[in-house]
């Protein structure tokens, strides 16, 4: 229009090429405020109408966790080690529930979470990777709310030792404490805060595959449940290295992160630090390749939707 | 030209743009249209793509819009005006070419758009706020201002998914305008809504222009768009085809739509078969004709043109005293006007019509005092010859037509030739006869 007058940069165009991965996080730190009132509105929004209230956050998982022991322990008797007691087969369940609850709902809800909002990407300029973070501290919140519930119980189970002359004799033989807490506890926020990682990771990976994938949603949910089966959850460990399936335990992050969980919250021990390493360095790499797949398609949103 | 080695080029300056609030600079955008969505996939994670076709729904836009200015963009549907918006905000990257903007900008780009359905009113305010990029001191500063310009009353605490259409476009406007943005770019949300809201956002929009903001207005009706805008962009198929004042845009607008309006009527006009008819059928009408002032056939006219209708009729039996009239009707069934060739001061009386007559009606008049919209004509025979007439060829929607207005002089279903005066402290008064 005026060729010779110089004309101003793009506003948006980065001054200098920035990893992605810096890109997301620095628009997250941004878009903090956003991002809490999300938070916030999801949680409230759960509960709202509801009589129970944030009650379903521990009602949930206690549900669950009867329908399993029913199916596992009573209809397939499913027996556990010997020297462990009935009450701390429940609460080994219980902890490993509560944490794949989070974890499932976390990655199902962030795979749809662009479709679900594309009112706001289509219409607005809007910081799109808000959304699958939210969705994820969303659920490690909520499964947070769950867990005071769960230590409660683990003090009883504590306090109450067994009495069943079996399980004691099967523990003194093998040196198994039983049901303990205490300072290992500490372990909790860096399991949290790792679960929180590599969850993102998936969340924001899955989120943009969808978009060009819409079936995505679809085999996640499938992918979730078969996962969830072949992470001992409801059976020992110990079941599937009998069975020769045991590498299938080396090269799951979800089997790692349940065991650090159990440890630290049931038998009062810090996690195995092969373990810990491990999963730490999965969830920096799946939270490093999903986010900065999330970020190079970013600019595309819009039209894929 | 735009040099990347210009200092200014790293660090967007105010300066570097000089007057403009926005400046689009060969501006294109493709989408690519995939016959199976899979294959969409498939470009992501195999080689020997592209797969799909590119449709281009912008091409080579140059824009240099003056800020201070309210602009209007023009042009049918799927003439590209949506996804220029969209990219000017910066919601879609071009394919090609760049855009520049300064300042803030708002959007009311949709109904309800920005707005999440299960937060209330309130919540939605301070998202809105968030995502234009306002501190919370700034939002709580402008609050209260928002939801009172809203006028929700207490639907503010209620779900966005329970307002009506006009809540939400009060509640959109309201937040959109009081975030203080530089531009600020409306896609026709502004019509929806009541009269009174209207005239609120008017003075809201009059204000940004006293400011020196820039507004950026998308409309099919080239009405309103003249009503606010001085400069106007006119785009089709995705070009842009013309821009300048509002009145140089506005014939060549009118041109087109013209056109087009009697492509489309005389599509219609053939399917009329299809509307009722009936009578004893003595007199059957043929042809219904509408042409204007120059006596070529049309099926648009503007306000103030000639209007003649023909009806070719053939009379199969005899029959006595058959009276031919003409009902106007407007496209939403208002009946504007009736009238026939007997009931006036001169009639025209026929006696008797004997079998195989053919003949012409003419009716005309030197200038149609409809306004804009859509109607339709329906034409009677009737026998006047018994004591209530009774139908002898009676035929719904026999023939339709547009007006379109240019001027947009008055509103309304009809032109009414007023006269005005305006006295002021005893001085003679200003007058127009228009």
């Amino acid at each position: 229009m005026h060729p010779s007058r110089p004309i101003a940069t793009l506003l948006t165009a980065p001054a200098a090429p920035e990893l992605p991965v810096l890109q997301l996080l620095r628009s997250l730190k941004a878009n903090r405020t956003l991002l809490w009132s999300f938070v916030g509105r999801d949680l409230k929004s759960r509960y709202v109408g509801s009589s129970l209230g944030f009650f379903w956050s521990v009602v949930y998982p206690i549900m669950n966790l009867a329908v399993y022991l029913l199916v596992f322990q009573i209809i397939l008797k499913m027996t556990w080690d010997a020297d462990k007691s009935s009450q701390e087969v429940v609460l080994l369940m219980l902890v490993a529930i509560v944490s794949w609850t989070a974890f499932a709902e976390s990655i199902s809800r962030s795979t749809n979470i662009l479709v679900d909002n594309q009112n706001l990407i289509q219409k607005v300029v809007f910081p799109s990777e808000v959304l699958p973070a939210y969705v994820t501290i969303s659920a490690i919140v909520n499964m947070m709310i769950a867990l005071p519930i769960v230590l409660l119980a683990l003090l009883y189970a504590k306090l109450n030792p067994t009495d069943d002359p079996a399980v004691l004799a099967a523990a003194a033989a093998s040196g198994h404490q039983g049901v303990q807490l205490g300072a290992q506890l500490m372990w909790l926020p860096l399991l949290l805060g790792l679960q929180a990682l590599f969850s993102a990771g998936l969340g924001y990976f899955f989120a943009t595959f969808n978009l060009f994938w819409r079936d995505t949603f679809h085999v996640i949910g499938v992918a979730l449940t078969v996962w969830m089966f072949i992470t001992p959850i409801f059976y020992p460990p110990q079941r599937m290295v009998d069975k020769d399936y045991g590498w299938m335990l080396e090269i799951n992050p979800m089997h790692w992160l349940m065991d650090m969980y159990r440890h630290v919250l049931v038998q009062n021990q810090a996690p195995d630090p092969r373990q810990l390493l491990s999963f730490a360095a999965a969830g920096l790499l799946v939270f490093a390749v999903g986010s900065s797949f999330f970020s190079k398609q970013k600019s595309k949103f819009s039209d894929l939707l | 030209m735009y040099d990347s080695s210009n200092p200014s080029a790293a660090q967007p300056s105010t300066n570097a743009m000089g007057g403009s609030a926005i400046v689009a600079r060969g501006v294109s955008k493709a989408y690519r249209m995939y016959d199976k969505p899979v294959h969409r996939l498939w470009d992501l994670m195999l080689p020997g793509g592209p797969r799909g076709r590119e449709f281009w729904a912008v091409r080579d836009v140059y824009l240099d819009i003056p800020k201070g200015s309210t602009v209007g963009i023009i042009g049918e549907n799927g003439a590209g005006k949506s996804t220029l918006l969209k990219l000017l905000t910066g919601i879609t990257q071009p394919t090609g070419g760049e855009i520049l903007t300064r300042g803030r900008i708002a959007s009311l780009l949709e109904l309800g758009a920005g707005f999440h359905p299960e937060f209330s009113g309130r919540e939605n305010i301070r998202l809105n706020c968030s995502i234009l990029g306002m501190t919370e001191e700034e939002t709580e500063e402008r609050f209260n201002d928002i939801v009172e310009f809203s006028e929700l009353g207490e639907f503010i605490d209620r779900p966005v998914k329970t307002y009506s259409s006009g809540m939400h476009v009060r509640l959109g406007f309201s937040v959109a305008t009081t975030v203080d943005p530089e531009i600020l770019i409306i896609d026709e949300a502004l019509s929806v809504g009541d009269e009174h809201f209207k005239g609120k956002c008017i003075n809201r929009l009059n204000e940004f222009q006293e400011q020196g903001k820039t507004t950026l207005f998308v409309s099919h009706d080239m009405g309103s768009v003249k009503s606010m805008c001085k400069h106007v962009v006119l785009m089709h198929e995705g070009r842009v085809l013309e821009q300048g004042t509002a009145e140089e845009v506005a014939d060549e607008y009118l041109k087109r739509a013209h056109a087009r309006g009697n492509e489309r009527m005389s599509a219609i006009n053939r399917q009329l078969d299809a509307y009722p008819r009936w009578g004893s059928g003595e007199i059957r009408t043929g042809k219904v004709e509408l042409s204007n002032g120059s006596g070529e056939a049309t099926n648009v006219f503007q306000p103030g043109s000639p209007f003649r209708v023909k009806i070719d009729f053939e009379a199969t039996e005899d029959c006595h005293e058959p009276v031919f009239g003409l009902g106007v009707y407007r496209s939403d069934g208002t009946y504007v006007n009736g009238s026939n060739h007997l009931w006036r001061n001169e009639p025209i009386e026929l006696g008797d019509v004997k079998a195989g007559t053919k003949g012409r009606v003419e009716m005309a008049f030197e200038s149609l005092p409809l306004l804009q919209g859509g109607y339709y004509l329906t034409v009677f025979v009737y026998d006047h010859d018994k004591a209530a007439p009774t139908p002898i060829d009676h035929r719904e929607h026999a023939a339709t037509f547009e007006v379109h207005d240019a001027n947009h002089l008055q509103h309304g279903l009809l032109f009414l030739p007023t006269q005005w005066s305006v006295a002021m402290d005893g001085a003679d008064p200003k007058v127009s006869r228009d």
